[in-house]
């Protein structure tokens, strides 16, 4: 089966699951919906199949996989917002159209993906820039200073941030990780690489990462730093880098908890809750009965106890930060389990596109990007589950929020080029090895990559 | 590069098994505990947000009802106090009592039958809320039990005997539900317990208020008849057990009437000790180490110890003390028996339910539950007890142009004065409304309860 057929088939149950959805929420609620509303979820599935449509065309070559679990991730986020809040369900709809249009956008102009990481120090400022602007103008809610309003619509440049920024870091490492993987000095016995290469990428950091703290923004910077490390790992093998980062987070966060008020706070929740429970622990103790009231199989969707008779929901941001405890309520463990896992999945799969990847620079885009996601999902998921401490930040299509939906598919287009062009390099190196190692060294560009034991193998027998 | 991307893989598995690890610890292993916590009353909000039924009394004047705040609606009981000991409380803190606990179900809609037509409403986009629940509380007997109690510790209980219908609960101290949550500490703390309604929960020697059940026991025995005769010394020793008579009198001859009238306790000891253990089986017919038929929070009434009854008590039980223990309550249901011909009704507090379309989704329908003695000895009884209030110690029971029947109970406790007790039932003849009053450390029940009863049964007469 060719992988967009194989796409085709995975979209079915997405396409089943958002109906019975829907329909569960609508016969729940029929007192406040209306059946308009549940055009919502086939207007929605009529989209997600354009979209296979564009990828047939754009990048035939892509993971099958991707695609049907974000469409059942934010066909579960969908439902979830439409039975907390009809009005905000109509908006997140309009958002995911926008999401799928930049989806397509990225597709079409991103490609070949080796044109990005010429862009990459325009790219680099680009995100610092985006920082920057949100440092000027930015407005506060709960706490963080993350939204900027341009022409009545409000975004957050910080999730776009994110994501100039690893095409930055993932072109400058491709370039760079070679000279970083050797060590030239050494200090106190530990062999450190040349500051030469090393500098501009700290510079860039620290100063993403200052910006982000400036704004307030546990999350985002948590992710940024984290996902960054894991890049450095990447490109250069080397343990060193995560062990020096490590300790520079234990001692930057000691430091940031003694400076930061806020800091202190979200960690002092985190120890304990119920310490205050009316009151700074309030969301997190809500959303651990909430959970406990989901159970092993949920009390049903439409059934939690989720909103009061005001409109106003029982945990405040339930449908953004929090709503994978309406979903632990609703759903029960069961559906909970199975939401970690599409994210696991997702992770998964991404990785192996970057494990396939020749190219060093797509390899290190596919796996920051990952990278980037997976802990997203992670710092979010363990907040509201406490298992670590709190950062406010979306669950990647799922949450309500335009900004998140928006840079989330960009983000999954990059990744299905990325899948796209590591698939057709590897067809076309299988097709040299066949017609034997003269043609492979004309096709083949750079060394052989991992993952490809198999062919290696089976060149040196021809 | 292929090492480090499986290791971060693996990372990313150790962070997502972390995560279901947890979830299931929340949502399987701590959530019984999670469920309970102090701090959750997700089930109370769940509870305070759906609007509740009305209550009304059984001539439909309003007695709880909804004023919706914010998310909320909080309940509101128009008669405060009076009203407490049928009603008991509805808080978002502290949990439910009385009617609001028992008919809980009912006042949410929650019950199959109710759910069943909200889930029609659903489809057909009617708005929902808990069922209205008329009770059988009259305001008029309610109101003179509780003037008539006055600030005495002690309980009040009016029933109608034909139909086991409950009229009228009183009880001191009392609580005003509607701010409940303000004074709780205070409520839960004070050494009279004013939180525990006494009518159903407060269990006292009945004293000489029980000699009509003994009377009944003798006469359906076949072992005495009214006008048996005894001779009274002032003194009858019983295994050993000296008796006496109330005041230390000593009455000569008399028959069994003169008896229960003048609540002679020496001979009302023989006919315990005649009895021997019939005396314990017809206690229990008349509703003793029974449950209330009730689904309010009561006490049962009992028996001492089967293995501690000898002779002498016995003889103590013949005269209610000898650790026999009754709740106000069971002394009107044995008043109401008398009155009903010997036969018991259920007692019940709902009249009807009606779903908030307005139909009767549920009435209350008589029953017998307790048969202890045949009409005949329950009319021989009754007559007696007419004496009482005509010629006897319950003189002060007596209303004009009314043949009331009655019998007082002083019972002796080991701390504090005696409890003042009066059960009895009027028109002697056609019983329209049977009373137990108990005022506890009050002195003689003929001269305390008596005029309480009195009030009334002249307000149950009139309705």
């Amino acid at each position: 089966m060719s992988p967009r057929n194989r796409e085709l088939l995975f979209l079915l149950p997405a396409v089943l699951v958002t109906t019975i959805g829907f329909a569960t929420v609508y016969i729940r609620e029929a007192e406040r919906l209306e059946w308009a509303s549940l055009s919502y979820g086939g207007l929605f599935l009529g989209l997600f199949g354009l979209v296979h449509v564009a990828e047939r065309l754009l990048a035939p070559k892509a993971d099958p996989y991707l695609l049907p679990i974000t469409a059942l991730l934010s066909s579960l986020g969908i439902m979830m917002i439409y039975r907390l809040n009809p009005d905000l369900a109509l908006q997140q709809a309009i958002w995911l159209l926008v999401g799928l249009g930049v989806f397509v956008f990225v597709l079409t102009v991103a490609r070949p993906l080796a044109r990005l990481a010429s862009y990459k120090y325009l790219l680099g400022l680009g995100g610092i820039g985006l920082l920057l602007f949100t440092v000027v103008f930015g407005r506060e809610v709960y706490g963080a200073r993350l939204w900027v309003r341009v022409a009545g619509i409000g975004f957050q440049p910080p999730e776009f941030a994110k994501l100039f920024l690893v095409v930055f870091f993932a072109a400058y490492l491709a370039d760079v990780r070679e000279m970083l993987a050797v060590s030239t000095r050494r200090i106190l016995g530990i062999a450190f690489p040349p500051l030469k290469y090393l500098g501009p990428l700290l510079a860039l950091w620290g100063l993403a990462l200052a910006l982000m703290i400036f704004l307030r923004d546990l999350g985002t910077s948590l992710l940024f730093f984290a996902a960054l490390l894991a890049l450095m790992y990447v490109a250069t093998s080397r343990m060193l880098y995560v062990v020096v980062g490590t300790g520079l987070f234990a001692g930057g966060a000691t430091v940031l908890y003694q400076i930061f008020p806020h800091v202190q706070r979200r960690v002092d929740i985190w120890l304990d809750p119920w310490a205050d429970s009316q009151d700074a622990g309030y969301q997190i103790v809500q959303s651990l009965f909430a959970l406990a009231e989901g159970g092993l199989t949920g009390r049903g969707l439409g059934q939690g106890f989720l909103v009061l008779p005001s409109g106003r929901t029982l945990i405040p941001a339930l449908e953004t930060d929090f709503i994978f405890s309406a979903i632990g309520e609703e759903l029960g463990l069961a559906g909970a389990v199975g939401i970690v896992l599409l994210f696991f999945i997702f992770v998964w799969r991404g990785l192996r596109i970057a494990l396939a990847s020749g190219d060093d620079f797509v390899r290190l885009l596919a796996a920051g990007l990952t990278a980037i996601f997976g802990l997203q999902a992670f710092l979010i998921l363990g907040g509201v589950i406490k298992l670590i401490p709190l950062t406010g930040i979306t669950l990647p299509f799922v949450s309500y929020g335009g900004s998140s939906i928006v840079a989330n598919f960009a983000l999954l287009a990059l990744l299905l080029l990325a899948s796209h062009e590591a698939t057709r390099q590897e067809e076309a190196r299988l097709e040299a090895a066949v017609r034997g190692p003269a043609a492979q060294r004309e096709v083949v560009v750079g060394p052989p990559a991992g993952g490809l034991r198999d062919l290696r193998a089976q060149g040196r027998g021809a | 590069m292929e090492r480090p991307l499986k290791r971060l893989l693996y990372f990313f598995a150790a962070l997502f098994l972390a995560l279901i690890v947890q979830l299931s610890y929340v949502q399987v292993y701590a959530a019984p505990d999670l469920k309970n916590h102090p701090a959750n009353t997700r089930a109370l909000d769940e509870q305070m947000r759906i609007e509740r039924g009305v209550i009304v009394s059984a001539d439909g004047t309003v007695i709880a009802q909804n004023r919706q705040e914010g998310d909320y609606f909080l309940r509101e009981y128009p008669l405060g106090d009076l009203t407490a000991p049928w009603l008991g409380y509805n808080s978002l803190r502290y949990g439910r009592s009385g009617v609001e606990r028992a008919y809980n179900p009912e006042l949410t809609g929650e019950t199959d039958e109710l759910a069943a037509r909200s889930f029609l409403d659903i489809l057909t986009d009617k708005p929902t809320r808990g069922a209205d629940l008329q009770l059988t509380v009259d305001l008029a007997v309610q109101r003179a039990a509780v003037d008539g109690l006055g600030e005495r510790k002690g309980a009040v209980v009016a029933l109608d005997p034909r139909t086991g219908q409950v009229l009228a609960m009183a009880s001191w101290p009392r609580y005003d539900p509607n701010i409940l949550d303000e004074r709780w500490e205070e409520l839960n703390q004070d050494a009279d317990r004013p939180l525990v309604n006494r009518a159903l929960q407060g269990l006292y020697p009945p004293g000489s208020s029980f000699k009509p059940v003994v009377a009944a026991a003798a006469l359906a025995e076949g072992l005495f008849a009214p006008d048996s005769t005894f001779t009274d010394e002032g003194r009858y020793v019983a295994g050993g057990f000296p008796v006496s008579n109330y005041g230390g009198n000593t009455y000569g001859e008399h028959d069994l009437t003169t008896a229960m009238a003048k609540s002679i306790n020496t001979s009302f000891a023989k006919i315990g000790v005649s009895l021997d253990e019939d005396l314990l089986a017809y206690t229990r017919a008349f509703g003793f180490e029974k449950e209330l038929p009730l689904p309010l929070e009561s006490s049962v009434s009992t028996l001492p110890e089967p293995s501690l009854i000898d002779t002498a008590h016995l003889a103590q039980i013949a005269f209610g003390q000898g650790q026999l223990l009754a709740t106000p309550f069971q002394m009107a249901l044995v008043a109401a028996g008398i009155a009903n011909g010997g036969s018991i009704m259920n007692p019940y507090v709902l009249e009807q339910v009606t779903d908030f379309h307005g139909a009767v989704v549920e009435r209350a329908q008589p029953s017998v539950w307790q048969t202890p003695v045949s009409p005949t000895v329950a009319g021989q009884v009754a007559e007696m007890m007419v004496q009482v209030v005509e010629r006897g110690t319950g003189t002060q029971a007596a209303l004009p142009g009314v043949r009331v029947a009655g019998k007082t109970g002083t019972a002796q406790v080991a701390e504090g004065g005696d409890h003042a007790w009066f059960i009895g039932f009027a028109p002697a003849d056609d019983p329209r409304v049977a009373v137990a009053v108990l005022v506890e450390n009050a002195g003689g029940g003929g001269s305390v309860a008596a005029p309480v009863a009195r009030g009334v049964l002249e307000a149950g007469l009139a309705r």
